[in-house]
């Protein structure tokens, strides 16, 4: 069991005015290798519910466990921890500071422990995985890079650290849809080769259908549902009530059931649905 | 880090106070500071006492979220009292001789309502804040200043300066936050290590921070300027201010104080042995 979270509680703030309560009751575990997105309506305690599982929030109530590493004791080991789940933040070419690109991807590494060397290295293979031009963009300033690049750059800056468990917040938030799908393509590949768990917040209904094998919702602080995409995008019942809707591949499944066309399963990306649709329709050619 | 302690720590109720205009709380405070220190004898002291805690039970605001303000000045104010006590030239009733060191009973007394003055102040001022939010303050000042209109000052400009530098502290301070938490996750350790350490772990910090706040504030002024802000001279308020009854109740109850102040000074001038003047 890579993450195993249980009976998680956190409220925001307590004994002042804005007390809010962010989650309540929260359990859950994820195998290694499982591709997970977290679902839910804006407040709804996603990103709370993901800062838990890299020690950032501490932990009120409940139990939290990231491979053998228990958060509910004393004094869990956070460098560990930290380099074990890597965790990109909403909008995380933010957080670049550094002179150069190659100087601020190799920040994680260094800060793990690692020797200079041993970094720069590890920042490198990272930005060549990202997609990004490694002998162009070494010594640029990060601050001169596209919106694209810096995201791809902040992206290297988390796995230059190695993590077995990719944490992403939103990860396409803000970029145009060829950007979207880049990005969304380079976390596949990294899934095959290079992380071995990813857990993905989006608010993009597509992406999750597309890309997970798995869908948390939350709902006001609740799980109120852990199943396949193909479960829950099966019809409108588990997602009313969450002002979430289903991505588009389920509504045209839906319109052509209304129009008297039935569909083999419930095919989520767009090319699973041209052949369902054609299959439909009598063969493909 | 956290959202307790953004700038002006408004405490949202529905009170007496809360409901009063800001301008009129505005002079009061500025009233109060002053009666303040006019105060000299032990019930001109308890005026003030009663005084305070009659705004406290006014404000809906609990008693815990006032004394966390004093509990920011306390080393500031023991500091003082101390040096007070130690530094108090005169007095006759000697309780420690000791060396160089002359502790008198004046001397405490002294301290004593130096360290109570402090803690007035900061009680009465944060009485305000607590009370009324950011905006409604530079709105209260900005209405105060109209005079200074006749020497051309732009005391409108100066307004928007101060209500935008207040707003934005709450939003730099949840990017701090963000910021924090990021890099955090990156490895980063801002809890141990030695001063220069810990100074240095928080570049990674600043920076982002100040691209951010530039980022936006060039945002902002093209907002503003879209918007075709400042294009007409005489500009009207959303939220014009209004004078009520619980402003002449205020101002009143206020004057009350003042002149309570004044004549138990005047009046026990000297009946108590404690009540030397300062
Ligand atoms: N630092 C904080 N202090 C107080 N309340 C907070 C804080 N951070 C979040 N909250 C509140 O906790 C609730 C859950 O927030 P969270 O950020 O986890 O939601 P989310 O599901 O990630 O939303 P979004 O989709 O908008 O990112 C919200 O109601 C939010 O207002
Ligand atoms: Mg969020």
């Amino acid at each position: 069991m890579s993450i195993e979270v249980k009976d998680l509680s956190y409220t925001y703030s307590v004994g002042s005015p804005f007390q809010k309560e962010a989650l309540n009751g929260v359990s859950f575990s994820i195998s290694e290798g499982e591709t997970v997105g977290i679902i839910g309506s804006t407040g709804s305690g996603k990103s709370t519910l993901v800062q838990h599982l890299n020690g950032l929030i501490k932990l009120t109530s409940g139990s939290v466990k990231v491979y053998d590493i228990d958060l509910s004791i004393k004094k869990p080991d956070f460098k560990q921890l930290r380099a074990t789940v890597g965790m990109l933040f909403q909008y995380p070419e933010y957080q670049l500071f550094e002179e150069t690109v190659l100087k601020d991807v190799a920040f994680g590494p260094l800060n793990f422990g690692a020797t200079k060397e041993e970094a720069d290295a590890a920042a490198e293979e990272a930005i060549r995985l990202v997609g990004l031009d490694f002998e162009e963009i070494k010594d640029k300033s990060p601050f001169e890079l596209s919106g694209g690049q810096k995201r791809r750059a902040a992206i290297a800056g988390i796995l230059a650290s190695k993590p077995k468990i990719l944490v992403l917040d939103e990860p396409t938030a803000g970029l145009d849809p060829v950007g979207k799908r880049e990005i969304l393509r380079l976390i596949t590949s990294l899934k095959k080769s290079y992380v071995k768990t990813v857990l993905m917040i989006s608010h993009n209904m597509d992406e999750i259908g597309e890309y997970c094998d798995r869908v948390l919702v939350m709902s006001e602080g609740k799980l109120i549902s852990d199943n396949s995409p193909q479960n829950i995008f099966a019809d409108e019942s588990i997602l009313s009530g969450t002002g979430l809707s289903l991505p588009h591949t389920a509504r045209i499944r839906r319109m052509l059931e209304t129009q008297g066309v039935f569909l083999q399963g419930n095919p989520l990306s767009a090319e699973a649905l041209a052949y369902a649709i054609a299959d439909a329709l009598g063969g493909r050619s | 880090m956290n959202r307790d302690i953004t700038f002006g720590q408004y405490y949202p109720a529905d009170s007496f106070v809360h409901k009063m205009d800001p301008r009129v709380k505005l002079i009061l405070v500025v009233a109060f500071i002053v009666a303040v220190f006019l105060v000299k004898s032990l019930f001109s002291y308890i005026a003030i006492t009663i005084f305070v805690i009659v705004g406290i039970l006014g404000s809906h605001v609990p008693i815990k979220s006032i004394l966390k303000s004093v509990r920011g000045i306390i080393f500031v104010v023991l500091l003082t009292a101390i040096l007070n006590v130690f530094f108090y030239s005169g007095g006759e009733r000697v309780l420690v001789h000791w060396w160089k060191i002359t502790i008198t009973v004046e001397s405490l007394l002294f301290a004593l309502r130096m360290a109570l003055r402090l803690i007035f102040l900061v009680l009465g001022t944060t009485l305000l804040t607590l009370t009324t939010t950011p905006m409604n303050l530079t709105d209260g000042m900005e209405s105060l200043m109209a005079p200074l209109k006749l020497i051309r000052f732009p005391i409108h400009d100066v307004a928007i300066i101060m209500s935008i530098a207040l707003r934005f502290i709450p939003i730099l301070m949840e990017e701090v936050n963000k910021i924090m938490l990021a890099q955090k996750a990156r490895g980063a350790d801002f809890e141990s290590g030695g001063l220069m350490k810990r100074a240095r772990a928080l570049l990674p910090v600043l920076i982002p921070l100040f691209v951010s706040a530039f980022r936006r504030a060039d945002e902002l002024a093209l907002a503003l300027d879209a918007r075709c802000y400042n294009a007409t001279p005489h500009r009207t308020k959303y939220k014009v201010l209004k004078l009520g009854w619980r402003d002449a109740a205020g101002a009143f109850y206020s004057a009350l104080l003042i002149f309570a102040v004044v004549a138990i000074n005047a009046s026990f001038w000297g009946l108590f042995g404690f009540s030397l003047s300062v």
